[in-house]
């Protein structure tokens, strides 16, 4: 072998290190790095800008002594579990139904998909309009004589943060769809005949044989929705702003809140965190069984 | 060699000027719509005038805390812009964090600690330090009612709390909407604040707002403030989630609503209606034994930089911004009252001359007092909770005694 090509068959193996480099130094500083020092602040006692003193857990228990943060955790929980659960579920059922060979599926494809290209502020605005009870759908059932129907969640603190959800399944079950119709095209037709041969029923094959099949599509539904649903601060900021009161306040609003309107840097810090943990706690056990069972296969 | 001298006497003797004129000043604030932008313009031809230029740096948005975060920013990269307008203890924290230039020279030759109200001094210094130069005040515990609509029903404008309620449910047999409002905290708030003074007095105000006392937090007088504050409740529409503070305004100019609690920034939307004071509109202090003056301020603070020509406008502007035709100039547009107490009140309408006239008695009754719900009170992490137990409470169906307890305990564990 020649130098020149031991040269290049050793550039060959450095470059996609030297390629992915840059955008691995910029992941590890902007990403990983205010991790680490979100959580550096969250032991302090910082207030209005950071202060360097270690006060232990302090942040923490002021944290979880506040009842916002407690309501907060809560809607976070009621949110997410509803929200994924109706988008995984509708989203299933829409790709299930378009996946029947029906007529005009680009365009209903389409329909469905396109809630998820507007942001979350105009969802949150629209559906703002839409639920409020003196000028959506309670005014307009109201005229057409059904005087006694009631439909303000919004305005009612116990139920606001059910209409997030609303909104919320509304713009994302296209997108689960969307992978979940690209699941289903993926099945090879023949497993489906052979157990049509069987003697299999069509709800039968669906629920033994397809729906398990697509669990590599279910692994990305699931991913990416939580991470909508932790994110969802611009959707509560839009549609409730947070309220009736501080009745829809999440994780994500009141750490923006805390750390920058409110002088609790520190508490704000510690909520990122908690957030942090609550996230890695739920993905990483999943990732972790899903990529191990998929090295079995 | 003589001449060489007399040129170079001449040169140093004309640099000051020449680094005036080319003294720029960079100012970041908040103020991003037109009437405010309008106001500003005045400061910035003043300042003009001077030989300096103004840098515009504007950052809307969030009540000014995306501009907050742009001074963090800022200061962190070492790069501060040279003027920075500030509210509540913004400045003051600033200032104790030592990046901000301390005016005590211009304040002492200018004299501008005699014409403020004193009630002021603990926003615009730090110790002995001067360190913001305010332009405007702004009145927040103002009514705003329908002139027509009150005639209509029959009704005066209201000299006490009971009244005021009172009326609102004789506005609503009627079928009116006797309160506007949204249901965003600091909206509730602005009546929150307003019931602490009205109903149990300034002293109450003083302990509870600003001193934080446990023992006035927790009395029965704070039962009464929530009672009071859940008759309000009753009398606002059930459409009130979401509303923006201009939609409420909007429905009391249009006949649908009778009232609206909020700052002397509604004013300007009557005025462009062409509506008047006292024919078309209302405007009255909320109700109370001792008429208050609730007050935001807005300042300007310049940082400590370098740069000697920065140096001489930021001097500059705080003179431009102290100055007393400027200051007319400046709120006749805005729709404020002049932060400095001795402007002449000519030119001004109605609102603003009753404004004048309050706060000259509330500087003497000791009820001119900071509004909490706007930062001039208890520090942000206390008013905050404030605003969290009076917004929880008001929009859902929390006792008045429990309400207190939570305030009570927020407040230990904000300390």
């Amino acid at each position: 072998m020649s130098a020149s090509t031991r040269m290049s068959s050793r550039l060959a193996g450095w470059l996609p290190r030297l390629v992915v480099a840059p955008s691995l130094l910029v992941v590890i500083v902007t990403v990983y790095l205010f991790i680490l020092w979100t959580g550096v602040i969250s032991v302090t006692s910082s207030k209005f800008v950071p202060t360097y003193d270690f006060v232990g857990l302090e942040q923490y228990v002021r944290l979880w002594a506040t009842p916002r943060w407690h309501t907060a955790v809560a809607n976070l929980f009621i949110f997410s579990a509803l929200f994924l659960a109706l988008s995984t579920g509708l989203g299933l059922l829409m790709a299930i139904l378009l996946d029947q060979n029906i007529r005009a599926e680009g365009a209903l494809r389409a329909i469905y998909l396109y809630p998820m290209a507007l942001s979350f502020i105009v969802t949150g605005t629209a559906w703002k309009w839409i639920m409020n009870p003196g000028l959506g759908i309670q005014k307009v059932v109201n005229d057409l004589g059904w005087t006694d129907f009631r439909f303000d969640w919004i305005t009612n603190p116990d139920m606001a943060i059910y209409t997030v959800v609303v909104a919320g399944v509304w713009q994302s079950s296209g997108f689960a769809m969307a992978i979940f119709l690209a699941g289903l095209r993926g099945i090879d037709n023949s497993v489906i005949k052979a157990a049509q041969i069987e003697g299999a029923s069509l709800p039968l094959i669906y629920r033994q044989i397809i729906i398990p099949m697509l669990r590599p599509a279910m692994l990305s539904v699931v991913v990416l929705l939580s991470y909508i649903a932790i994110k969802s601060f611009d959707l509560v900021l839009a549609l409730t702003n947070g309220g009736p009161g501080t009745a829809t306040e999440l994780p994500s609003t009141f750490m923006f809140s805390a750390t920058f309107r409110r002088n609790q840097m520190g508490v704000g810090a510690a909520s990122a965190v908690m957030m942090l943990m609550t996230v890695a706690a739920i993905i990483v056990p999943y990732l972790y069984s899903e990529l191990r069972s998929e090295k079995n296969d | 060699m003589s001449k060489f001298i007399a040129t170079a006497l001449a040169a140093t003797m004309l640099m000051p000027i020449a680094a005036k004129a080319e003294g720029q000043i960079e100012v970041l604030h908040h103020w991003v719509s037109q009437s405010e932008v309008e106001a500003l313009n005045v400061i910035r031809k003043d300042l003009e005038a001077k030989g300096f230029q103004w840098k515009d740096s504007a950052v809307g948005g969030m009540s000014g805390a995306n501009a907050q975060q742009a001074l963090r920013a800022r200061l962190t990269a070492g790069d501060p812009p040279g003027a920075m307008q500030f509210l509540g203890w913004e400045g003051v924290q600033w200032a104790e964090q030592g990046v901000v230039r301390d005016l005590n020279d211009l304040a002492t030759a200018g004299g501008w600690r005699a014409a403020l109200a004193p009630q002021l001094l603990p926003f615009v210094t730090s110790g002995d330090a001067f360190i913001a130069a305010p332009i405007n005040m702004h009145r927040q515990n103002w009514v705003w009612a329908n002139k027509k609509l009150f005639d209509d029903a029959g009704v005066a404008v209201p000299k006490s709390w009971s009244e005021l309620i009172e009326t609102g449910k004789k506005l609503k047999e009627k079928g009116i909407v006797p309160i506007a409002m949204g249901d965003e905290p600091w909206q509730i708030g602005i009546i929150f604040d307003a019931l602490l003074s009205d109903i149990n007095g300034p002293e109450f105000y003083q302990k509870t707002a600003i001193d934080l006392d446990s023992e006035a937090l927790g009395s029965p007088e704070m039962v009464k403030v929530f009672d009071a504050l859940r008759e309000v409740r009753g009398l606002v529409d059930d459409n009130f989630v979401g509303r923006d503070w201009a939609v409420a305004t909007g429905m009391v100019i249009n006949g649908e609503a009778a009232m609206q609690f909020m700052g002397d920034w509604a004013k300007g939307e009557f005025l462009a209606k062409g509506l008047k004071p006292n024919q078309d509109f209302y405007c009255f202090a909320t109700p109370g034994k001792v008429t208050s003056f609730q007050y935001l301020i807005d300042s300007f603070g310049m940082f400590i930089v370098k740069d000697e020509a920065v140096q001489q406008a930021q001097a500059a502007l705080a003179e431009t911004i102290m100055d007393p035709k400027v200051q007319k100039d400046f709120n006749l547009i805005k729709g404020s009252i002049p932060a400095r107490s001795d402007v002449s009140v000519d030119d001004f309408d109605d609102c603003a001359k009753l404004g004048f006239k309050e706060r000259a008695e509330a500087v003497e009754k000791g009820s001119m007092q900071g509004a909490m719900t706007h930062g001039f009170a208890a520090k942000p992490e206390f008013a905050s909770v404030f605003s969290d137990v009076a917004a929880q409470f008001f929009v859902g169906k929390m006792s008045s005694e429990d309400a207190v307890k939570m305030l009570v305990s927020g407040i230990d564990n904000a300390r």
